[in-house]
């Protein structure tokens, strides 16, 4: 009964996603855009700050890594843009491992401070280094006439990552993550490798975002240090992994939906208080439905709780004689 | 390079560094909190500063006791609205409210004061010869106060009733409770001492540098910075740190240019944190 | 004759000036129950957590089958086959106890790490509690789940952290039973406790600490009597 509220959420998203492009208007793809660009970024965090537990400050900083290099690539050597992409996302994921290392020692607050500092620092070197990056000017590229194509790419990709995110939910690589959220040293005292598993998960947090920073910029046809390394990026992203369900399949679809369409609403008719309202959104969220919408629906009865395959696994070893 | 000029400067800028870390310092020692709206309220603070003195055209040194005591009374607010019903939660959940707290803060900054610079060019003008160097008075004024109440918050801290309940409900609440202090009372009270003491940290800025509503982000990660390379939870920690950082700033800029000035600061807290967690003074806290 | 499984050998610690343990050494021998008490302050917790792999000692070595563990990080002794439990139970709150024994399993595949789980629930008799939540469990339970979770690993010397402390009677009991089951499959049992009268009732072998000194070693019925315990004790 509960599975039915799951994949109703689930099919109606994918439906809607396939028929937009050939539907749509040119302001519903670019919305949609928008929204499933920030979903990817919200189910990347989501591996890093819902399940390993060591939520951070700092992702938009491989977002702009991503943004740059790509613009660069393509702006320099007019690299096809969606080859770019996948070229940014490596450098992410290049970047992350040796950051990794030596950020993942930080514990809880320390390592959030340390990552949002780390952004910061980013966005002042894009703007100092600027016979590279073109400083404040920008980076300007030749806008795509048709946007579907890059629909299309970053529909993929949100899939890929709800999918992934979904397979490790159901799996004990997904258990070991979150023993480390719960306990870490607990978890490293009875042979889980810690480190090992932190890094991985920190690098595989850092891919998604970096590609679609690239992408971003194609998008937009234009990239500087406030763009690349917004902070708003960063609030919002954690405002709907917040929102939605820290740990959860569901929840980073829940929020990117949820706060997409209101920021849509917000930026159209109130963009002037709409920085305030995000913080507002988060502090509510804090305060009242810390676990998330879809944890409320998990109690409610109409979702259901995460982490199936092993409640069906033992109940099938629990039937054999 | 002139070099008596900039760690005059540095040193200068450091005294507001300092009240600002000893603020947040004390924030977190009592309530493993970390401000992250700590920046913005300062902001708002020289911003209220300004529009007492430019705009209701009143005398400065009605700013110095207004807006502290403002800062001190939306300290309570916060405290009472926001961080005591999140008491035992993780320390990311205060981080995360504190950093929403902050966003809020800065939108309505823009939305009263407009998202432009402003300042106080006529108050306490004029410089003067120190060490062979001019020296805007504003900013020595500016150094001498902060430095002053940093020093004088920390001798209450270590010889007063209050500061000794302070300290015990930092570093052992439960047993804080047993000898009778009423840890909510200590914990408001930090509270709105800490943010009073950002509001001044924003009254004495006014005067000596520009400001805008996005002062506060900018200061913020100074003033993390301060506190891990002091030391968490180290009085005097914060504010040799803050002098050092100030110098490390200003000669970072000679160098470097202003935008790659404040990278030094944020290399240095992460070669801190990687290298010796607990900073120059700290005594390994516990989170 | 008997095969010493794990030795401590000759080991000191001081905290700040303090001194937690003095020259002390251990035997204890595979297959066996052996237990440390001693009044508070006495070292037992400081022993175990450097032979578990928590602390450094300042002197002295630790070794596992001849292996030295001294230097060795929780996460490698637990490689060679020590499992511990913690005295303040520290499940993972956000997963079912089921979740809590397949997350730490190692070397098995899903339905192998489900099915030893199982088992180990049953063998425990607590089969009926696998869906509740680690936060949901009352105290004895978590105990019971502690030592699950540490059988998990397939270890072949579990160190328990004061198992039986703030349990009722019968709860300890069961728990005893468990452990002489553990010992005839052959896994060395080692553990610290307050409860004399479990301790001297069902070790093979005693070690009494106090002061961060080994007052006395032997079996059962020497400790009862020894005058120094007598003394440390009351």
């Amino acid at each position: 009964m509960r599975n039915r509220g799951a994949l109703a959420i689930v099919g109606a998203a994918g439906i809607a996603a396939l028929v937009l492009p050939l539907l749509g208007s040119d302001y519903a793809i670019s919305f949609s855009i928008q929204l499933l660009i920030f979903l990817i970024l919200a189910y990347s965090w989501n591996l890093i700050g819902g399940y390993t537990g060591y939520t951070h400050f700092g992702q938009v900083g491989f977002f702009g890594i991503g943004a740059y290099v790509g613009s660069l690539l393509i702006f320099h050597w007019g690299v096809p843009w969606y080859l770019a992409a996948a070229m940014a996302g490596f450098a992410g994921a290049a970047v992350a491992v040796p950051l990794g290392g030596a950020m993942l020692r930080l514990k809880g607050p320390f390592f959030a401070i340390g990552m949002f500092g780390l952004a910061r620092v980013l966005e002042a070197f894009a703007l100092g280094f600027d016979s590279i990056t073109q400083g404040g000017t920008g980076i300007y590229l030749k806008p795509l006439g048709d946007l579907r194509p890059l629909y299309y790419v970053v529909a993929a990709v949100a899939a890929i990552m709800v999918l992934l995110t979904w397979r490790l939910d159901n799996s004990r690589l997904g258990l070991k993550l979150l023993a480390i959220r719960e306990d870490e040293s607990a978890a490293e005292s009875l042979g889980i490798p810690t480190t090992r598993l932190k890094i991985g998960t920190f690098v595989a947090s850092a891919v998604a975002p970096a590609a679609m920073g690239a992408l971003y910029a194609v998008y937009l046809g234009f990239i500087d240090p406030p763009t690349a390394f917004a902070p708003n990026i960063e609030l919002t992203t954690i405002a709907m992994v917040l929102l939605g369900g820290m740990g959860t399949v569901l929840g980073p679809l829940v929020g990117a939906v949820a706060l997409s369409v209101v920021n849509e609403v917000l930026w159209a008719n109130y963009p002037q208080i709409y920085l305030a309202s995000v913080g507002v959104i988060i502090l509510l969220a804090v305060l009242f439905t810390p676990r998330g919408l879809v944890n409320l629906g998990i109690r409610g009865g109409w979702l259901p709780a995460g982490r199936p395959l092993f409640r069906r696994l033992a109940q099938r070893a629990g039937q054999t004689p | 390079m002139p070099i008596t000029e900039l760690l005059l400067g540095g040193i200068l800028l450091g005294g507001v560094y300092a009240l600002m870390a000893c603020g947040l310092n004390l924030i977190f020692g009592v309530m493993r909190v970390i401000n992250f709206a700590h920046g913005d309220i300062l902001a708002v603070a020289a911003l209220s500063t300004v529009s007492i003195v430019v705009g209701f055209k009143l005398p400065f040194w009605v700013a110095i006791v207004v807006v502290p005591l403002a800062s001190a009374a939306l300290g309570v607010l916060i405290y009472v609205a926001i961080l005591r019903r999140i008491e035992g939660a993780p320390m990311i959940m205060s981080l995360l409210a504190t950093y929403a707290l902050s966003t809020i803060v800065v939108n309505i900054a823009i939305l009263i004061w407009g998202g432009g610079y402003s300042g106080l060019p006529g108050v306490l003008g004029g410089a003067v010869r120190l060490f062979g160097v001019n020296v805007s008075i504003s900013r020595l004024v500016s150094f001498a106060c902060a430095l002053a109440i940093s020093l004088a918050v920390w001798w209450i801290l270590e010889y007063t009733r209050f500061g000794r309940a302070v300290r015990s409900v930092s570093q052992a609440p439960e047993l804080a409770v047993i000898s009778g202090i009423s840890v909510e009372r200590v914990r408001v009270a930090t509270f709105a001492l800490g943010t009073a003491m950002a509001g001044l940290a924003g009254v004495l800025v006014a005067p000596a540098f520009a400001i805008d509503p996005q002062l506060g982000s900018r200061f913020i990660i100074k003033a993390f910075a301060v506190i891990i390379v002091g030391g968490m939870g180290s009085y005097p920690g914060a504010i040799l740190a803050a002098l050092l950082l100030g110098v490390i700033e200003v000669m970072g800029s000679y160098l470097s240019g202003a935008v790659l000035g404040s990278a030094y600061l944020y290399l240095l807290m992460l070669g801190v944190l990687l290298i010796r967690p607990r900073g120059l003074l700290g005594t390994g806290i516990r989170i | 004759m008997t095969e010493i499984i794990l030795t401590v050998d000759d080991v000191s610690k001081r905290f700040a000036g303090r001194v937690a343990l003095d020259s002390v050494s251990i035997d204890v021998a595979r297959g066996s129950v052996t237990g440390v008490i001693g009044p508070n302050g006495s070292g037992k917790s400081t022993l175990f957590n450097i032979i578990a792999g928590t602390l450094r000692p300042d002197q002295g070595r630790v070794s596992v089958a001849g292996r030295d563990i001294t230097r060795a990080s929780a996460a490698e002794i637990c490689g060679l086959g020590v499992a511990r439990t913690f005295q303040i139970s520290r499940l993972f709150a956000e997963m079912t106890v089921l979740e809590n024994l397949v997350a730490v399993a190692r070397g098995l595949d899903d339905r192998a790490a489900i099915a030893l789980a199982l088992e180990l629930l049953e063998f425990l008799e607590i089969a009926g509690i696998a869906k509740k939540w680690g936060s949901e469990l009352s105290y004895g339970q978590r105990k019971l789940v502690e030592i699950a979770r540490a059988l998990m690993l397939q270890p072949k010397i579990m160190l328990l952290d004061e198992p039986f402390a703030g349990i009722n009677p019968r709860l300890q009991n069961r728990i005893v039973g468990h452990l002489k089951a553990l010992c005839a499959k052959g896994i060395t049992v080692f553990f610290i406790d307050h409860e004399m009268r479990i301790v001297l009732s069902e070790c093979d072998l005693v070690y009494v600490l106090a002061e961060g000194r080994l007052i006395a070693r032997g079996d059962p019925n020497s400790v009862r009597n020894d005058s120094k315990v007598l003394e440390a004790y009351f």
